[in-house]
């Protein structure tokens, strides 16, 4: 067991240290850079003498390996270096706009979850099949609404026509309703998908009419037997929402002008804002590594023949 | 002759002032005090560094925060007395001597006086290597200045610099405490290291979201031809970084916001419809135009550029995609700017003479209608430009309206990393979409010389000639008649197409009285009050 945590910890960190040497290496061969996009700015009028002595200035002209290590220090130091954009320290930036996503995002993934709970559930619990049909059709449907439009949507009804919750000021609560169901509605589709599949599956499985025979209740079934087995294949697709969750917050947070870790990506690739695009993908990484890592662990807690097997390999 | 006086005094107090309402708002009494304006912003405000305040989003939040030496009159473009009560030039425009307003302070209580002014221009007038701080562009030939006493200051200049008094007036001269001015860039860039003497002062800020002011009650220093004296009449502003159009023009029309920038050209009847009014603002300076570039292979031959520019259609472009808020251009500059001339003679649609130039310059065509020489397609390069409105658009129109004289426009996407490193080459980039605003004859010069802005990236000694006997005529009539020749040679060499007078257009809600704008149509809140009338 303790072998198996270490190897999968292992892994996370390879996968981290990788994300970030093909993140630097990729943003040193992308044309420009941010000294060059800012300080090229017409209205500045800077001469390229000039602006070669700011990249000396901001140690932009050393030797790409240099820059690397020194670079990889700084994180590991927790150091991610200056915006070159806003002159802030990126840490300063993260700490702003973090919270701003982690509410946005554990919100929008709660939600997500119940909603794909109660469409799997209901569908598999009802004996009515044009019900089930009609249930099991929500998924395909949500999933192919783009965030953006579904956004402008929300705001269009809720906002501007029924005048229920305001976009522009309003209260903490206030402000994150539509954008948490504006990430929420597409990220439940996958998730209702599997669950309501998996359910499906394990009611099919032999030991089911077994269980019904020795006079258990439907419901008794679907709760104790089938949801728990139906569970672990779920969890992994929603482990993997997650990707979608930081992709979703980038439409989202811009549509509702909202300064998290998604609007702070956005002007960063535009502005080509390196430190801070660096910054984004390896805490990207490190959140997805992460849920994964917890996703594999939670397995062999939830599954005991699992937990046999890793037991058997050790 | 009396009464001539009294019109123009009543002229500059209805020009800047603030009482001139906006259409369709009823008059139901005088201005109130108090009230939060909520102003919805398209972008949010970058580096703030005054001489970077160019951009709207900087401009439009440092005005309320900064006063300048002098007040351009945005409808007599005439400069005013405001920071500075009189100023004295010499013959030859290469001293100026302000006298500065006594009690003048900044918002940290450190006296706005000539030192604080000196420090100021000799930042703006020749940068700071050692804090890294550039030099501001609307400064030409500065050399020193010199504090007299507190309240007099002197600046003298290695050449004639006819164009530094109106420099004085624009937002990048905004003037900050010396607390700000002695730090390094990256500071200055930051909104909390802003001191000025403005009627606002930042009371908060969410950065990249939000920035809200306060009003600075002891204010007493508005440009004298100002009806509206003392404090601001608003309490406060909340500036919201709202992105999506959608939302921004939703949120004014829905009563969630009173004032929004940058209403987009298919909006502007959605907001008149729900009975707003719409500003469009014009920026009196280069126009809204394709800029093409003599050193590009296919564009050095001038028959060439002249053909491009006689099969372009200004007026399809504004007619398709824009408003009447968007007078199609009759020259290189705006007709508001200082020293316009019409050449719109000379840029009529013509696509029969741009085929024959184009045939003569040895173009034939080829393949699917695009022409060809020595084997090369006639194909050119060109951004789209983030700040200008529609410019995809406009782009894609103009591409139509070429490929039917045979030439291709390859349009790519604005992005930012291939833009700073393909710009500057004459070959990738042939022609720039771009446009800028300054009332002052200067503008001109900033936008093509070699030294400023340079957007035709020239190689044309003779242009950079003509625009430095622009920026150093110091007689005004001598000045407009060498804009005006700059015009026309522009013109017939074919460097420019312009388009459309490029305005900025806001949106406000009916209560939103006392709405006034610089000269080159950044936002002033000072004047502006809320009427009662809506019982918010």
């Amino acid at each position: 067991m303790t072998r198996y945590l270490l190897l999968r910890t292992g892994q996370a960190v390879l996968v981290l240290w990788a994300a970030f040497t093909v993140s630097y290496v990729l943003l040193q061969i992308l044309p420009g850079d941010s000294i060059l996009i800012k300080f090229q700015n017409p209205e500045l009028g800077l001469s390229p003498a000039q602006i070669a002595e700011i990249r000396a200035y901001y140690g932009d002209d050393a030797p790409a390996i240099t820059g690397y290590l020194h670079t990889m220090l700084g994180f590991l130091r927790g150091g991610f270096g200056y915006s070159v954009d806003t002159g802030t320290p990126v840490v300063e930036r993260l700490a702003e706009a973090l919270p701003e996503t982690a509410g946005l995002a554990t919100a929008g993934f709660t939600l997500a979850v119940l909603i794909a709970v109660l469409i799997a559930f209901a569908a598999s619990h009802t004996r009515l099949d044009w019900v089930r049909g009609a249930l099991l059709a929500v998924p395909s449907l949500c999933v192919s609404i783009p965030a953006f439009w579904l956004g402008i949507l929300l705001i269009q009804v809720f906002s501007f026509r029924l005048k229920l919750v305001p976009v522009i000021g309003g209260d903490g609560v206030q402000q994150l309703i539509l954008p948490v169901l504006t990430l929420a509605i597409p990220i439940s589709a996958p998730i209702a998908q599997v669950l309501a599949r998996s359910l499906d599956q394990v009611q099919s499985q032999p030991f089911v009419p077994v269980v019904a025979a020795k006079g258990a209740s439907r419901r008794w079934i679907l709760w104790r037997h089938v949801a728990r087995n139906a569970l672990p294949p779920t969890l992994t697709i929603a482990g993997l929402t997650f990707g979608e969750l930081i992709a979703g917050s980038v439409v989202t947070e811009t549509v509702f002008g909202r300064n998290g870790v998604g609007r702070l990506t956005e002007q960063a690739v535009n502005a080509q804002d390196t430190p801070v695009m660096l910054a984004v993908v390896v805490l990207a990484t490190a959140v997805f590594v992460l849920v994964n890592l917890v996703v594999d662990l939670l397995f062999p807690v939830l599954n005991p023949r699992l937990k046999a097997k890793v037991g058997a390999a050790a | 002759m009396a009464s001539a006086a009294v019109l123009a005094a009543v002229g500059l107090l209805g020009a800047c002032g603030g009482e001139s309402a906006p259409s369709g708002a009823k008059a139901s009494g005088g201005p109130v005090y108090g009230g939060t304006l909520t102003y919805l912003e398209h972008q949010a405000p970058t580096c703030l560094y005054l001489p970077a305040a160019g951009f709207y989003p900087n401009g439009g939040v440092l005005n309320q925060l900064t006063d300048k030496l002098t007040w351009q009159n945005p409808k007599t473009l005439e400069i005013e007395p405001w920071i500075a009560t009189s100023w004295e030039v010499n013959a030859d425009a290469t001293e100026y001597t302000f006298h500065l307003r006594e009690g003048v302070t900044f918002s940290d209580g450190s006296p706005l006086d000539a030192s604080a002014v000196a420090a100021n221009f000799d930042v703006y007038g020749l940068g700071d290597p050692d804090l890294k701080l550039p030099p501001a562009e609307f400064v030409n030939n500065y050399d020193r200045s010199q504090v007299v006493d507190p309240r007099t200051v002197k600046f003298f200049f290695k050449q004639p610099s006819p164009g530094f008094l109106q420099g004085t007036s624009v937002v990048g001269a905004g003037l900050v405490a010396k607390s700000t001015i002695s730090r390094p860039y990256e500071e200055q860039c930051q909104l909390k290291n802003i001191v000025g003497s403005g009627p606002f002062t930042v009371a908060r800020q969410v950065v990249d979201k939000e920035i809200d002011l306060a009003v600075r009650k002891d204010y007493d220093w508005a440009p004298a031809s100002s009806a509206h004296q003392g404090r601001a009449y608003l309490d406060a502003v909340k500036m919201i970084v709202t992105p999506e159009d959608n939302v921004r023009v939703g949120a004014l029309t829905s009563g969630q916001a009173d004032y929004v920038r940058y209403v987009q050209a298919y909006d502007e009847e959605t907001v008149k419809n729900a009975g707003f009014t719409v500003y469009a603002e014009p920026t009196r300076g280069v126009n809204n135009g394709l800029y093409l570039r003599p050193a590009n292979s296919i564009l050095s031959d001038v028959k060439v550029r002249r053909a491009l520019q006689a099969g372009t259609d200004a007026k399809e472009v504004v007619d398709t995609l824009f408003t009447p808020g968007y007078p199609v251009a009759t020259s290189v500059l705006s007709h508001l700017a200082q020293g316009y001339v019409d050449l719109s003679g000379k840029l009529a649609y013509d696509p029969d003479r741009a085929n024959a130039l184009l045939e003569e310059a040895g173009w034939a065509r080829g393949a699917g209608g695009v022409r060809r020489k020595d084997g090369r397609e006639l194909t050119l390069g060109v951004f789209v430009s983030g700040p200008q409105p529609l410019s995809k658009q406009t782009l894609e129109l103009v591409a139509q309206q070429w490929a039917k004289i045979g030439v291709k426009l390859e349009i790519r996407p604005a992005d930012a990393g291939t833009q700073a490193v393909d710009i500057k080459n004459a070959e990738k980039t042939a022609i720039a979409h771009s446009m800028v605003g300054r009332a002052d004859q200067d503008v001109i010069k900033s936008h093509f010389h070699t030294k400023n802005r340079d957007v035709i990236l020239s190689d044309d000694p003779k242009l950079d000639r003509l625009l430095e006997q622009e920026s150093a005529a110091a007689d005004r009539t001598a000045r407009n008649a060498k804009v005006a020749e700059i015009q026309r040679y522009v013109v017939d060499q074919g460097y420019a197409i312009p388009l459309f007078e490029e305005p900025q257009v806001y949106g406000a809600a009916p209560y939103v009285r006392g709405v006034t704008f610089e000269a080159v149509a950044r936002p002033v809140f000072y004047s502006v009050w809320l009427s009662d009338q809506t019982g918010r």
